[in-house]
């Protein structure tokens, strides 16, 4: 069956061991108000126009049938609310500043895809990690694609919020070798506030994985106003002491790179104003890992 | 060693640094930019030493007139010598580029000129050096052992003009011995004048060293080191020659009796090779493996890396990548290559330079003794004759003359009926530089004689003959392509807009191109180009013409080796720092390449070639274009400063092993903060000790003329 993804990322040293190749797949059941890939909050293949590239020619509001582009002191507005996704505007830029995000694509079309990146991750023990969006919404897809590289032997990884019913997650886990996941709060009523959804699914679903014997990592987003307080970094460092089976325990800085997407696909950013959290801030918790034992790696 | 020893040679070290700084101010100041490699050379004194003509247009050619002017410099040659510095000796005069005329006009070549200038082609004709001495030779030998060789075969091999031959390098040789002696004396006079106790002790060594070398070979690591410094200067006054060796296989009998006889420890070592490593950016090769496949790599060859960094130059060092690689060196190469960012060291390829190599019929041990010496080029010490970064053909000359020709003919055009007619002016391209080289074989002894590179080549001395005339064992002769990226793109810019979508037509590609996309609507139109499928996206149109292109590049390259002449033509994709002067003789190209601007730099598809993960993609192109017969197709790497930390550098030697492992051949690296390079470009004098890996060379950034700082400026900026 086939998926709908965002992008196949190349070379993606953030998503697991060595170098990879990261599918984001489109649509997400969680809707995390500071998320890196805004691109992938719909399932459905959106409009994007990219500032950089727009040169203010109009030539694409000439096609538009609905008003949804318009120039203003010769820069493109792009509507969002008014576009139809027709596309028909992009194949009239001549910049490449109006691009369409999202495409469909089948498991072997991604292979195929993806392939001749395989001695880079036979020589880095890398592979492919798929990501998203929640990955698990395609499910089809995604059992599909990991069985084709497994099948390849190559190293394949998952990236998931863990909200959906475990039994999905059995149903693929023989062709994953390592998961990865959130832990965003412990909170339910803040994960509920912050992400749009319960986090009771997720702490369920991370006691299964520990259990499975499958190789896990999770993952804390330190995020300004969300979590970015020592109460909230103990209570997940806390909880994640309990687990004897988790391989990686990594806290990710907030960012602000993902501001332009949100610019190119029009979409609110609640993080405008908030800045990348450094490294070594994300230090002044060291002393909860270390209470706890923890080790961040 | 004591402490305050070594922090003593640390303080001389940092007094080099600095002073090196303030040569390289020098000369800018006095000499201007110049967008080539730093050489260690420095500035010559204001109403210095003069040519002598031989020849009624003002310039000297042929043995007699080389010898007299090579003999005469040596004897006027300014002493250098610094109590800090381990050696003596630094070369200040490029004798190869002060005649007024680089080629005899008694052996002209109008036949080719015409093609020369249709096809912008750099023929090499009169060209020097670009081949590598055999260093062992001269350890082994000594200046001594040298003029006895001479004295030697002059009585086998006995005409006339073979004595004017022995006479010569005898000459040359005696002259060398005469400039160390000049040294050794002011050497002796300055150890009077110090007061510094450890100084003077160093320039008394200095004294003793040089005394030991003037005729007999070295026996001790600084005497090899003095040795090869003296041999170096005086082929770098003679004609720019930078081709070095395998170091860490040169050094290494050296350190190791010095070390077993308690002589010295390993920080005086380190203070010899980073005085050594200082005097001149030789090309110096470490690690790989020897004739039967072993690993070279040795303690010194880790120590030799640790003088590189404590120096921190310019500097052009590449790490062999073979099977059976010492890793921990390779790691050690990668760390500093993070560390420093100053574009060293740099990689090569053992399994396709050396399978590629053997496809001209010769065999693994000769194969693996053809070593990085030079900017893109791979030499065998003291074996062959190459021309190597010699003789290039623009590429993208050569398509515009095949698309003008096509427009102009008014029968239909196709991109079908392009690319026949490129691959017919390539054939012409081609044969016309072939036709060059063998022009200059046959006359460059009566130009410009190897005077200097023949006492450390196997044959000239033996046969009595110059190495560009039969005397070398081998020759094998390169020819570069340049602009691969532009006509690859213009090619596919074509099929894809005209053929396949139909969105323009070849009347309004022909009036853009005319009119070099002037206008809103020729940049709308520029960039569509631009946007087209490109070489290096991976299964591009670009790829597919790339492809196309090296299989009849490599093909009518081949084509031109004559057995019978012992001649085989190697090709390679390269453009050295030729790009900006290759780029002003082409209009605007169908790839929404502006008229005049740069063609692409050597092997590298054009920048912005693909939307992320450049490194891997450019890896994988360029690795598919190597042209595969041991010559190279470069891969110039910017690296993103994001990628390049030490946490990453195990994906950063993975890239580099796979690219290698792909059929890859050479790696350079640049690994430059955007934001201090535009400072740089901005105040050059801001950064005075920035590197930047231009090519195949590392030079200062502050060295660069303008137009080249913003090349490279576009280029980190793009990638």
């Amino acid at each position: 069956m086939n998926g709908i993804i965002t992008t196949i990322q190349r070379m993606s040293i953030h998503d697991g061991p060595g170098i990879r190749s990261t599918i984001f797949l489109k649509g997400c059941n969680l809707h995390c108000l500071w998320c890196h890939n805004p691109e992938t909050y719909s399932a459905k293949i959106e409009l994007e126009w990219i500032a950089d590239k727009c040169i203010g020619c109009g030539e694409c509001m000439s096609v538009c049938r609905t008003g949804a582009l318009t120039v203003d002191a010769g820069i493109v507005q792009l509507d969002k609310k008014k576009c139809m996704s027709c596309f028909v505007c992009m194949s009239n830029c001549f910049t490449g500043a109006l691009q369409k995000v999202g495409r469909e694509i089948s498991p072997a079309e991604t292979f195929s895809e993806i392939e001749q990146d395989f001695p880079f991750f036979k020589e880095s023990q890398g592979g492919i990690t798929i990501s998203g969006g929640e990955p698990m919404l395609q499910e089809q897809y995604v059992t599909e694609t990991l069985q084709l590289f497994k099948n390849a032997g190559c190293h394949t990884a998952i990236e998931t919020n863990l909200t959906v019913p475990w039994e999905k997650y059995q149903r693929v886990l023989e062709y994953i070798d390592l998961v990865m996941a959130d832990l965003k709060l412990m909170n339910d009523q803040k994960h509920r506030q912050w992400t749009g959804g319960s986090n009771r699914q997720v702490l369920e679903n991370i006691l299964k994985l520990e259990q499975s014997g499958k190789a896990y990592w999770l993952r804390t987003p330190i995020v300004p106003r969300v979590n970015h307080s020592k109460k909230e970094v103990e209570e997940i460092v806390a909880f994640v002491s309990g687990l004897k089976n988790i391989q990686k325990f990594e806290l990710l800085p907030f960012h602000s790179l993902a501001a332009s997407k949100y610019k190119n696909l029009g979409i609110d950013n609640f993080f405008e104003e908030e800045n990348t959290i450094s490294q070594k801030e994300l230090e002044c918790y060291n002393s909860i890992l270390e209470k706890y034992k923890v080790i961040r790696k | 060693m004591s402490t305050s020893q070594y922090f003593r040679f640390q303080r001389r070290i940092e007094q080099l640094r600095k002073k090196k700084l303030e040569q390289t101010h020098e000369k800018i100041e006095k000499e201007g930019s110049l967008d080539e490699d730093d050489y260690g050379r420095i500035v010559p004194p204001v109403d210095g030493w003069e040519t002598k003509a031989n020849h009624k247009d003002g310039s000297f050619y042929g043995i007699d007139g080389w010898t007299d002017n090579f003999c005469d410099l040596m004897a006027n040659h300014l002493v250098y010598v610094d109590p800090n510095d381990a050696f003596a000796g630094r070369w200040m005069y490029f004798l190869s580029r002060m005649r007024s005329n680089k080629w005899n006009p008694d052996y002209p070549y109008e036949h080719l000129q015409e093609n020369i200038d249709k096809y912008n082609i750099i023929c090499g004709i009169g060209d020097d050096a670009h081949f590598a001495p055999d260093y062992s030779m001269g350890l082994e030998l000594g200046f001594g052992g040298l003029l006895d060789k001479i004295d030697h075969y002059r009585k086998i091999n006995n005409s006339e003009e073979q004595k004017k031959f022995y006479d010569a390098h005898e000459r040359a040789v005696k002259s060398i011995q005469k400039w160390i002696k000049r040294h050794i004396s002011v050497i002796r006079d300055m150890i009077e004048e110090e007061s510094d106790f450890e100084l003077k002790r160093n320039l008394y060594e200095m004294a003793v060293v040089n005394e030991n070398i003037v005729s007999a070979p070295p026996r001790t690591l600084r005497e090899a080191c003095q040795w090869i410094v003296w041999f170096h200067l005086a082929s770098r006054t003679y004609n720019r020659d930078g081709a070095g060796g395998q170091i860490d296989a040169l050094l290494q009998p050296f350190y190791e009796r010095d070390m077993k006889n308690g002589r010295i420890d390993r920080d005086e070592a380190l203070y010899y090779l980073s005085c050594f490593l200082i005097n001149d950016p030789v090309y110096w090769q470490l690690g790989g493996p020897d004739k039967d496949g072993n690993e070279q790599a040795s303690d010194i060859s880790f120590l030799i890396l640790k003088a590189a960094d404590k120096i921190n130059t310019s500097l052009n060092i590449t790490i062999r990548v073979h099977k059976g690689m010492n890793e921990d060196l390779f790691q050690k190469a990668l760390y500093y290559l993070i560390k420093n960012k100053n574009g060293w060291p740099r990689f090569s390829g053992d399994k396709a330079l050396v399978e590629g190599f053997m496809k001209n019929g010769f065999d693994a041990a000769t194969a693996r003794q053809r070593i990085a010496v030079g900017c893109n080029w791979m030499s065998l010490p003291g074996m062959e004759y190459t021309l190597n970064d010699l003789v290039k053909i623009n590429m993208a000359k050569v398509f515009e003359v095949a698309y003008c020709q096509m427009i102009a003919d008014k029968n239909g055009n196709s991109t079908s009926d392009l690319w026949r007619r490129f691959s017919k002016h390539l054939e012409v391209a081609v044969h016309t530089a072939a036709e060059g080289i063998r022009h200059h074989l046959k006359y460059q002894k009566y130009n410009e004689p190897e005077l200097i590179l023949n006492l450390l080549s196997h044959g000239p001395l033996e046969k009595g003959l110059d190495v560009s005339d039969g005397g070398a064992k081998y020759y094998n002769m390169a020819i570069d392509g340049a602009g691969l990226a532009v006509v690859a793109d213009s090619l596919a810019a074509l099929e894809q807009r005209i053929e396949r979508e139909k969105k323009i037509s070849w009347e309004q590609i022909q009036y853009y191109i005319k009119t070099d996309f002037k206008g809103a609507d020729g940049e709308r139109m520029r960039l569509l180009l631009k946007n087209s499928e490109r070489y290096g996206a991976g299964r591009s149109l670009g790829d597919k013409w790339a492809g196309e292109i090296k299989a009849v590049f490599v093909k009518l390259v081949r084509k031109e080796s004559e057995q019978s002449n012992r001649q085989l033509f190697i090709p390679g994709f390269f453009s050295w720092a030729n790009t900006v002067e290759f780029g002003v003789t082409v209009g605007a190209t169908p790839n929404g390449r502006k008229s005049q601007t740069p063609i692409s730099h050597g092997a590298n598809p054009n920048p912005g070639f693909v939307k992320d993960a450049a490194s891997l993609a450019l890896a994988s192109a360029i690795a598919r274009i190597q042209p595969g017969y041991g010559n190279t197709a470069p891969m110039q790497w910017e690296l993103d400063p994001g990628l390049a930390k030490q946490e990453h550098a195990s994906m950063i030697g993975a890239i580099i092993k796979t690219h290698f492992k792909m059929g890859g051949t050479l790696i350079n690296v640049n690994i430059m903060d955007k934001q201090k390079v535009l400072e740089a470009h901005d105040d050059p004098e801001k950064y005075p000790e920035l590197v930047v890996r231009v090519t195949g060379f590392t030079a200062y950034f502050s060295m660069l003329t303008p137009e080249f700082r913003q090349l490279v400026v576009d280029r980190i900026l793009e990638n």
